[in-house]
């Protein structure tokens, strides 16, 4: 049995809730006011809370049943949601969040996290305190006690199915758990359906338990213990008080011994000896003389059962309903064996190359229309297997809404977020890396783009700033766009700062999107009042680093007093990228393509004197000689014309001189061997259709490490090869 | 001593390990057998950029990036020539729950041997020319000293990429 499996199951699905549940607290605070969005939001609180309990995980147990237990209260009614208590209900996720990840690194609570959970429990007392008096203890075990309130003793009679173990669920959790909903009395295993040694199966549950809870809870929080097995299982619950008769239909229903089932009943005090007696007496008397009887007698008190069990198992499924339908329509892949079909994939169209090669070699007509065919699919099959990988953005953009909600409040700013093509489709690799630029974008965009109030006010605007996150496709790209209505770059401050900290010449005349795209470099922060949130000046070159490493870019509008917006562009994905291929000496390179301005021949262009530069048009453009700065040895011996690739990097421009260009290529990304890890200017490698290996240049580093070789030679810094041409 | 392990490995038949071996120069090595998967005749090696000269460069192993090793520099010898019989030997080394596979370039395979604990010789303090830890331990085979390596060690990844960075500085 792999508990494991099942435990990470859980850590998943425990993470979307809680995005889930933030986003709908969010619509509550945006004036949502239905029963659908409150019911998301009980039911992501209960659905962790009882997974939780399945894997013994008290701590989260615990704490989540009172969230839940207000929610619910909330759901009723009887707790009106305002935004004092949405404000502690989105803290109280963050402790829901705060724990499961605890528990997924297994560490045990801290103290100081354990206090947080007393103290958010703490300021949820006023909505519980209309409850009848009771100790807060008790309030833990009364869960949603509606309908049965009084302390009662329950009967359950557990036969789990024999694959339980083999699902991953532990009998024990489930009984562990119910000790949380009260007092477990009695319990009692049967063990009667054990086999021989030699027929016994580790992994099949032959053990049946049967159980007296004595617990104020309500029929529906004892069998909701069982939501996760309740398909293979056997499980009959008995309330307090039951009529004998159902103790007796009880006894007969189920597999085992009547006589032993008999007795257990009367151990736990819920049959008195006599009863039994008599009841399995009347019912061997009336077996005898007329044997349909007690078919009939057991029909009759079972069409009572399933009519109950019925109207139970209706209410689950409207509950449960419209989640399972969702649930259907999708599957979870292990991420791995997602990458592991985009590989092949890869290699399949490499292979193609190599195929389409060797045909067009051939010269056969029926052949090289096959082939054609042939990489007609697989470029199709290529396609819809990148798609596999893709996800859409809206849920990346969600999380925003509780950024904008927590920096706004913050700074005492009131701001709306507007979201536009969430549904917009990107490789999940991308996702991921792509969150931590955006909320330092989102956040910079609240704190210095819109304006306090009364600046808003004073120059006429509305007093709530809008900030929009967007996205689209656009040829083979996509791009994220975040705009706000705010104040917009100040171009002479922007100015103003860099010269003052040596970034720019005094003399230099820059175009606006030049000095735009100063914010992203290092050690440039304009706002006047560094906050606790942005300001220091580190970030936004981060922020363009971190784009760049995806292969994107970013670019700046603003205008000023009316706002401005960055638009960021990136690839779909990054596991096939379109390259410039190229070669030094003897080995090939490829130039991702999103860099690559133009080509040209190198002697075609005016050289400056005694520089690596070239004069473009009547730019100063340095330029790298890939032979030179990777030491590969000149074979070309003078005859061939060495080219220029020109490729763009932040708001400079490099060349890339090389010996041969092959042109546009599609190409499949392979990382090096982390042996190769401190060798800067290679992003990666790929094959080629000639079955070559081609290495990918990653263009910042490559600049990079041309910088510093030349400030080691020369004993200068960058300052001549980057300064900005006149 | 001697007659108790002996003893213990008469009990224990398991405990025989089996080795690649093969030859670089007028050397014998062994490799141990579960860590090599496969090897391969001698095809053009990818020369990366600025790599140490152990590091003969890449090859394209069903679409797989294998990094090559001269293991004949890696252990402080001439660099190999490549020849007619010379081949690749493919490695497979699990560190920190990560698979990493290598190439090793050799002059020529020889074969599969096994060997007990008993026939495995102590490593001479010196005389090996062979860093200390590299070496698992010496066994004896028609008259040749077969050195067998501890592949962890002298393959070392973090070492390797250790000596890369050092290079490139």
């Amino acid at each position: 049995m792999n508990l494991d499996a099942a435990l990470q199951t859980f850590f998943a699905e425990a993470e979307e809730l809680l995005v889930s549940m933030e986003a709908a607290l969010l619509r509550v605070e945006d004036g949502a006011d239905d029963g659908e969005t409150l019911n998301e939001i009980f039911r992501a609180a209960h659905t962790i809370k009882g997974s939780a309990g399945l894997f013994g995980l008290n701590a989260i147990v615990s704490f989540t049943h009172i969230v839940e237990n207000i929610l619910d209260r909330a759901r009723e009614g009887s707790v009106q949601i305002d935004s004092a208590l949405l404000g502690i209900l989105l803290q109280c996720r963050d402790h829901i969040a705060a724990l499961v990840s605890d528990e997924m690194q297994q560490q045990e609570a801290t103290p100081e996290r354990l206090q947080q959970g007393d103290a958010l429990l703490q300021q949820l007392l006023p909505w519980m305190k209309d409850k009848p008096a009771a100790p807060p203890a008790a309030a833990v075990i009364s869960a949603s006690s509606t309908d049965d309130g009084a302390v009662g003793t329950w009967h359950l009679s557990l036969r789990l199915g024999p694959d339980c173990l083999r699902n991953g669920m532990d009998p024990l959790s489930f009984i562990r758990f119910l000790a949380t909903l009260g007092e477990i009395i009695q319990l009692v295993t049967l063990d009667e359906a054990l086999p021989d040694v030699a027929d016994f199966d580790a992994e099949t549950l032959y053990l049946g338990f049967e159980i007296d809870l004595r617990t104020s809870a309500d029929r529906n929080s004892i069998e909701s213990v069982f939501d996760f097995v309740r398909d293979d299982a056997d499980i009959r619950i008995l309330p307090p008080h039951s009529k004998i008769e159902q103790y007796i239909e009880l006894i007969h229903s189920l597999p085992e011994n009547p006589l032993r089932l008999g007795e257990i009943l009367v151990q736990s005090g819920a049959l008195s000896p006599a009863a039994l007696q008599q009841a399995l007496h009347r019912q061997q008397s009336t077996r005898q003389p007329r044997a349909p009887l007690l078919g009939e007698i057991l029909s009759d008190s079972q069409t009572v059962a399933t009519a109950v069990l019925d109207a139970a198992l209706d209410k689950q499924k409207k509950s449960v309903g419209g989640k399972s339908a969702a649930e259907n329509r999708s599957i979870r892949v292990d991420a791995e064996k997602l990458d592991k079909l985009i590989n092949l994939i890869g290699e399949l169209v490499i292979s193609r190359q190599r195929v389409d090669l060797l045909s067009a070699q051939a010269g056969h007509g029926p052949l090289s229309e096959a082939v054609a065919s042939l990489g007609n699919f697989t470029e199709q099959i290529r396609d819809a297997a990148l798609t596999l990988r893709m996800v859409q953005i809206g849920e990346t953009f969600q999380r925003f809404r509780r950024v904008v909600r927590d920096t706004s409040m913050e700074l005492g700013k009131s701001i709306d977020l507007v979201i536009s093509g969430a549904e917009t489709e990107l490789d999940r690799s991308m996702v991921e890396k792509l969150t931590d630029p955006l909320t330092h974008i989102v956040r910079n965009a609240i704190d210095h783009g819109i304006e306090p109030v009364e600046v808003r006010r004073a120059s006429g605007k509305s007093d709530t700033g809008t900030l929009q996150l967007s996205a689209c496709h656009e040829a083979g790209n996509i791009v994220i766009e975040i705009s706000d209505d705010g104040g917009g770059l100040n171009l002479e401050k922007i100015r103003a700062k860099a010269i003052a900290n040596g970034i720019v010449d005094a003399t230099a005349s820059l175009s606006d999107n030049e000095i735009f795209q100063l914010i992203f470099h290092a050690g440039l922060s304009t706002a006047e009042q560094v906050t606790n949130l942005s300001g220091r000046g580190v970030g936004m070159d981060v922020v363009k680093r971190n784009i760049e490493s995806l292969q994107g870019g970013i670019d700046i509008d603003s205008v000023r007093g009316q706002g401005t917006s960055l638009r960021i562009r990136l690839p779909l994905t990054l596991a096939i990228i379109d390259g410039f291929h190229v070669a030094a000496s003897a080995t090939q390179f490829i130039i991702p393509q999103t860099t690559v301005l133009e080509c040209m021949d190198l002697s075609s262009l005016p050289a400056v004197k005694g520089r690596s530069c070239v004069n473009l048009r009547g730019d100063q453009v340095p330029y790298i000689r890939l032979r030179e700065i990777f030491v590969l040895p000149d074979r070309s011996r003078g005859e061939k014309r060495e080219k220029l690739v020109v490729v763009q990097f932040g708001h400079n421009r490099a060349g890339v001189v090389v010996d041969d260009l092959f042109g546009e290529i599609q190409t499949v990304v392979k990382p090096l061997s982390p042996i190769f890890q401190a060798l800067r200017g290679v992003g990666g490698s790929s094959l080629l259709g000639s079955g070559d290996i081609a290495f990918i240049l990653d263009i910042p580093q490559l600049i990079e490490l041309a910088i510093t070789r030349e400030a080691r030679s020369v004993g200068t810094t960058l300052h001549s090869t980057q300064e900005h041409s006149p | 001593m001697n007659i108790r392990r002996n003893a213990v490995a008469a009990a224990d038949s398991v405990p025989t390990q089996q080795f690649l071996t093969f030859r670089i120069g007028a050397e014998f090595f062994g490799m141990a057998l579960k860590q090599t998967r496969e090897i391969l005749e001698y095809t053009d090696v990818t020369t990366v950029p600025l790599m140490p000269k152990f590091l003969r460069g890449v090859i394209n192993l069903r679409g797989e990036m294998v990094p090559v090793i001269d293991l004949s520099v890696r252990l402080g010898r001439d660099p190999l020539d490549v020849q007619r019989r010379t081949c690749i030997i493919v490695v497979e080394l699990l560190v920190e729950e990560q698979l990493h596979v290598l190439g090793l370039l050799a002059d020529a395979v020889s074969e599969v041997i096994d060997v007990s604990p008993d026939d495995i010789e102590d490593t001479p303090a010196f005389g090996a020319k062979i860093r200390a830890d590299f070496i698992q331990g010496i066994a004896k085979r028609d008259g040749n000293f077969v050195v067998l390596l501890d592949a962890n060690s002298a393959l070392s990844v973090r070492e390797l990429a250790h000596l890369v960075e050092t290079e490139l500085q």
